[in-house]
């Protein structure tokens, strides 16, 4: 089954992966991604809300002690206040049909996986409380419960090839994680991907691929037409390009990890053929570290 | 032209066959259908060239597939026949002269005969003149000087049937010489059997009417050269005598070739058709008859009307049964037992009649529903009034009822009898009397009893007398010397009312020792259906006769009715078709084959020429060679479509099933249809969608509500078949206007907010369904309103017109609360709601049915707490959580185990009662809450 516009199914797809993962302590070194917000970092920081006394340190300034917590003792104490930051992520969903394709009928489409593990990695990411949002929907990023349910809707809903193609920039700096199967050459992908750059300073690139498209299965005499296009062609003896075409593919990855490091980004691939808690896994590690490099 | 045993009708066709090379050029130039296939990655390629882009080939075996159906398609089209038989052409176009047998003997092979006579057309060019001369007596037969074309004489061969009489070949030679013809060829289809009335001579002619068929043969063959081909019935072709004893029927059967043994099966056949009873024959190697018994009661062989050899066609192999050959079937009114049988009534009258009847005893009642042909009732004085009211349906629907007097008659009659009596008897010769016994007068000409011998020596000593009226006369069967009636009858409706002035048994008079007592009881009973026995004056029209397949069928304008004393000689004829005819006696059957004796032709002229079956057939070989074409083309689509992708493995079967279907049209649709529908249902439940128990839910037109009630059932469906031995099937929606509803215990209806009102049909149909004991389920689903009150008044506007009891809520120990579990609320999505149900089956008393309320109202939204995933995984939230959605499904399970179970768990109620006087109270008491109660 495809599930296109199908939400509760989604959803328990998704649920079910999240509940796999531990819990996401994003780092939140990288300071132009982090914004204050009200949400806890669980430990001590810029905040509103009271964390913890400690004793005080001759490096802390004297306005900082707790005098009617100092007095019930000889000890001077200072009151620290939660970590409360947030940071941004942005996740776009490639709207072409070629991604809402899967070579077999026992498999995913790779929009439907990509859509899975983006609500999945949202969805831990929401509870940790950082802010979450779809790209081109033109709704900032937001936090809270509300703003998650808000982005299944519209990750759910995002088939709609009436959703323009173009990658348009957030307002605000944030992190990007962006699925598609970057079939197109290397140059558009720069060119799409470079005013997202500009403003995220970290991104997560989830090439998504179908084991049809990396495998080349196709022998004899067979018309290939590429979906949504007009694009077609004729091959006499299919098995004949197949190396050719692995080859092509290769490029075309070794391309792409170099356009994420260029970016500073990083890079999974992921094949619907595997199971969809890999590439999860693989997220949910690079979403741990970013900012590391700070 | 001809080409060894193969004829073309369109030689030229075949010309075309020098075009095959060039189709094979042509073929072998088109490259097949490429494979389809999607790649989204396909810009990857984009640079790539193929280092070896060979032009495809067609492989071999594709070309010789599509030559030799193009190769078939022209030969087919150049009309070949197969026709081993053909004489090579003399060159000359004389008349050729077609003779059919079309008498009844032909009828068995009759399709053979044509197919000869057909083939033989083939043969002669399109403008030979054809002239035909068929051999059984018509007035409308052809004129054998008709000269006819070939196209022509074809249709008039299909359209000629065979005759239900015999052939009369001296006739037809007679008619041959009248017409002047002279043949170049004459071709004789013949059924192989002498005429039945004629006789072979050794000198070749004939000795009576008939003339043999050897002869027959020699006359034409001096006329011109004779080919014939003569089709023998090969099995047992004819009925041709029917025994009848009291255990049963023997029928016997004849037949031509006597080589092996054969079985056969023969039909006993009621009037309208149905089959009573079968029975086999088996012919010893060597013999020409056989018998085929029929062991039956007689009152099922009286049902019998006819008599068919199974398999056989032709009016030989039909006999019916007339009236006269059947035994009546009489009923006498016994009134229980008898001390001294030999002196009773009845004992006389069963003597009498046993040897021509069926005698069945018992009480008027039974005997009327029995329905007899005669009912003999001896000195019963007044019959009760509800005897007599059924009494006289049967005698007026065409019953004859014989009564006997006696002094119970004499002393009290009733109405139902011929003429008014006197209240008293008149006994003659007694010590007290002026009178002497007296003998019988002879008997009235308009009796039926005329023609019997008047018994001298009977006396008559008492009798009842009839009161003098005006018609007496013509009612009196027979009466005394003194003129005064001994037997009277009257008809009544289509039936007869006799009466014996006198007793049955010998008390009265000596008439029941006489012989012609018996024969005076067989025409009374014969009286019913206004038949009356043997008039040998009366004439027998016909009724219904056998055609020449021996089909029934009205008799045609030109048969005419026969007298009676001719019937016993009459020979079937057009005039005297076979049939059953209908006269004063009731009907008299002819039979085609009544003493038939099977003499088949041996002595052929040696100028002849003989046909076998093989020789004798054309076999048009158009159509085969097309067909095979066509089936050629259809595997070369197939091999097309596989080669190109088309055939995925999953949809291959059917996909060949569907062109094999449409290939071979005998294989039937059905297989289509079922492979069509196979994905909505399994095969089983296809066949009996009943056999599944299931819920089902009205669809609203709102896709929300919709989805989430079929999850909701589902999820219910689901848990019943974990929990408990309840396992329903997949829910359906149902549509109240359209669907039948009796089949689903549990109907469900969420009503959206913006709901449309029901149709008045879906009103009705719903409220047939809860008339008839089926449960709807109606939930608001608007329960999370703050005030605990439930507001249904959504409900009116909908389901306006909907036959709704007063509804009560669901008291604390009504039986929903411990169908399975024990429960105390009735949680849905919300909790805290109430169940609203018919209020009538709250209070025991006014309880009606089963005691399951027909509706059940509530708003705490169940589906949505019953709904999951086929993993068991819960679809939507619940306000209380996991523990409120488990209550919520044992509310359910309850539920559906209340409407299944009716009030058989409601009988638990006295369970506490019972376990107390048993003293085992202790361990209900502590039964906890939530575990099952079983």
């Amino acid at each position: 089954m495809t599930y296109l516009n199908n939400l509760p199914a989604l959803r328990i797809e998704a649920d079910a992966l999240a509940r796999h993962l531990p819990r996401l302590s994003a780092q939140t070194r990288a300071s132009d991604a982090a914004h204050l917000g009200s949400a806890g970092r669980r430990r001590a920081g810029t905040g509103e809300d009271f964390w913890e006394y400690r004793r005080y340190n001759t490096e802390d300034d004297a306005s900082r002690v707790d005098w009617r917590r100092s007095a019930q003792g000889d000890a001077l104490f200072v009151r620290e206040t939660e970590l409360e930051t947030a940071r941004s992520l942005y996740f776009w969903i490639d709207p072409h049909a070629g991604f809402h394709w899967r070579g077999s009928e026992d498999r995913p489409t790779k929009a439907d996986r990509a859509r899975i593990l983006s609500m999945a990695i949202a969805n831990l990411l929401s509870r940790e409380g950082e802010r979450v949002g779809l790209l081109g929907s033109g709704q900032p990023a937001a936090f809270g419960k509300r703003a998650l349910e808000r982005l299944y809707q519209m990750i759910a809903s995002a088939a709609d090839p009436a959703i323009k193609d173009d990658l348009i920039a957030p307002k605000r700096a944030g992190a990007a994680i962006i699925a598609s199967d970057f079939y197109d050459p290397i140059d558009t992908w720069a060119t799409r991907l470079a005013p997202i750059a500009a403003k995220c300073r970290d991104g997560v690139l989830i090439a998504i691929s179908d084991p049809t498209e990396t495998d080349f299965p196709f022998k004899g005499r067979v018309r290939l037409s590429r979906p949504g296009t007009t694009l077609q062609r004729i091959l006499g003896r299919a098995e004949t390009v197949q190396t050719d075409y692995a080859a092509k593919y290769e490029a075309n990855r070794a391309a792409l990890s170099k356009l994420a490091g260029k970016l500073g980004w990083q890079l999974i691939t992921h094949s619907t053929g595997e199971d969809a808690l890999v590439a999860a896994a693989q997220l949910h590690a690079r979403l741990s570290r970013l900012g590391e490099r700070a | 032209m001809t080409l060894g045993p193969f004829l073309f009708l369109a030689p030229l066709a075949l010309l075309a066959l020098v075009a095959l090379p060039v189709i094979w050029w042509i073929l072998r130039a088109t490259p097949p259908m490429p494979q389809e296939a999607a790649l989204p990655s396909l810009r990857l390629l984009e640079g790539i060239e193929p280092s070896e882009e060979t032009p495809a080939h067609t492989p071999w075996w594709i070309l010789l597939l599509r030559l030799a159906a193009a190769a078939l398609a022209i030969i087919g089209l150049s009309g070949p026949i197969y026709a081993p038989g053909t004489q090579a052409d003399t060159g000359e176009d004389g008349p050729l002269l077609i003779v059919i047998d079309d008498g009844w003997t032909s009828a068995p092979r009759w399709g053979e005969l044509v197919d000869a006579a057909r083939a033989n057309l083939e043969t002669v060019s399109r403008d030979t003149p054809i002239h035909l001369l068929t051999t059984a007596p018509r007035s409308r037969a052809f004129d054998p000087a008709t000269r006819t074309e070939r196209p022509d004489m074809a249709q008039r061969l299909a359209s000629l049937d065979p005759s239900p009489w015999a052939t009369d070949r001296r006739d037809a030679l007679a008619r041959l010489d009248a017409s002047g013809l002279t043949p170049q060829r004459i071709f004789w289809a013949s059924s192989g059997m002498d005429d039945p009335t004629g006789q072979t001579d050794p000198d070749g002619t004939d000795t009576q009417t008939g003339l043999s068929g050897a002869a027959f043969a020699t006359a034409l063959a001096a006329r011109a050269p004779l080919t014939i081909y003569a089709a023998p019935p090969r099995t047992g072709m004819a009925i041709t005598a029917l025994d009848v004893d009291a255990t049963g029927a023997l029928v016997t059967l004849v037949r031509v070739q006597t080589a092996t043994e054969a079985d056969l099966f023969v039909s006993a056949l009621s009037r309208d058709g149905t089959g009573i009873a079968t029975a086999s024959a088996h012919f010893e190697a060597g013999a020409a008859t056989t018998g085929a018994r029929f062991t039956l009661p007689p009152a099922a062989l009286s049902r019998a009307d006819r008599f068919r050899i199974a398999g056989v066609e032709g009016a030989g192999a039909i006999w019916l049964w007339d009236s006269a050959a059947r035994r009546p079937r009489i009923g006498l009114v016994s009134d229980g037992e008898v001390t001294q049988p030999l002196l009773s009534d009845l004992h006389y009258v069963r003597q009498a009649l046993a040897p021509f009847a069926i005698i069945e005893e018992g009480t008027l009642e039974n005997l009327v529903l029995a329905a007899p042909d005669a009912i003999i009732m001896t000195d019963i004085g007044e019959i009760p009034e509800a005897d007599l009211g059924r009494l006289t349906d049967w005698v007026t629907g065409g019953g004859a009822l014989i009564r006997f007097a006696g002094p119970r008659l004499a002393a009290q009659g009733d109405a139902l009898t011929p003429t008014p009596l006197r209240r008293a008897s008149r006994a003659l010769g007694g010590a007290l009397a002026w009178d002497e016994p007296q003998s019988l007068a002879p008997f009235p000409p308009s009796s039926p009893f005329s023609g019997l011998p008047t018994p001298t020596d009977a006396k008559i000593r008492q009798q009842v007398l009839a009161r003098p009226a005006p018609d007496l006369d013509e009612k009196t069967w027979a009466r005394l010397e003194d003129g005064s009636p001994l037997v009277t009858a009257a008809p009544l409706g289509s039936g007869m009312v006799v009466l014996y002035h006198i007793t049955a048994g010998p008390d009265w008079s000596d008439l029941p020792y006489a012989g012609v007592f018996v024969e005076m009881l067989r025409r009374s009973v014969a009286a019913g259906q206004s038949q009356t026995i043997a008039n040998a004056d009366g004439l027998y029209a016909p009724q219904l006769v056998l055609d020449g397949f021996g089909r029934l069928v009205p008799p045609s304008d030109l048969a005419a009715p026969i007298s009676a004393a001719d019937f016993p000689q009459t020979q079937p004829s057009e005039v005297n078709p076979p049939g059953l005819y209908q006269g004063p006696a009731g009907s008299l059957a002819l039979n085609a084959a009544r003493d038939y004796v099977p003499a088949p032709i041996t002595d052929w002229p040696a100028g002849a020429t003989l046909l076998g079956d093989a020789e004798a057939r054309a076999l048009p070989l158009a159509g085969l060679a097309l067909g095979l074409a066509l089936a050629l083309i259809a595997i070369d689509l197939l091999v097309a479509l596989a080669t190109a992708g088309r055939l995925t493995t999953t949809r291959a079967a059917r996909t060949t099933a569907l062109l094999i279907a449409l290939t071979l049209p005998l294989t039937g649709p059905s297989a289509v249809q079922n492979s069509a529908e196979a994905q909505v249902y399994s095969e089983e439940e296809l066949a009996n969608p009943a056999l599944l128990m299931r819920f089902g839910y009205i669809l609203t037109g709102d896709t929300d509500t919709d989805t989430r009630v079929r999850e909701g059932l589902n999820g219910l469906s689901r848990y019943l078949t974990e929990r408990t031995s309840v396992a329903p099937s997949t829910p359906d929606a149902v549509d109240p206007e359209t669907d039948p509803l009796e089949l689903y215990p549990l109907i469900y209806l969420a009503v959206p907010e913006t709901a449309r009102p029901l149709s008045p049909d879906a009103i009705a149909n719903l409220n047939a369904y809860m008339r008839t004991g089926g449960a709807l389920i109606l939930d608001t689903r608007n329960g999370a309103s703050v005030s605990g009150e439930s507001d249904f008044s959504g409900l009116q506007n909908l389901l306006a017109g909907l036959d709704a009891p007063s509804l009560a809520p669901v008291p604390a120990d009504h039986v929903v609360t411990r169908s399975y579990y024990l429960i105390d609320s009735f949680p849905g999505r919300y909790s805290g709601r109430k169940l609203w149900i018919d209020a009538s089956t709250i209070t025991p008393g006014e309880r009606r049915g089963d005691g399951v309320s027909s509706l059940f109202v509530g708003d705490a939204d169940w589906v949505s707490a019953w709904a999951s995933d086929a993993r068991g995984r819960a679809l939507y939230g619940v306000d209380g959580g996991k523990l409120q959605r488990e209550y919520a499904l044992r509310f359910g399970i309850n539920l559906a185990m209340h409407i299944l179970t009716g009030n058989y768990k409601e009988d638990q109620v006295h369970l506490p009662t019972l376990l107390e006087r048993l003293g085992q109270d202790d361990d209900l008491a502590d039964e906890p809450e939530g575990a099952p109660e079983e």
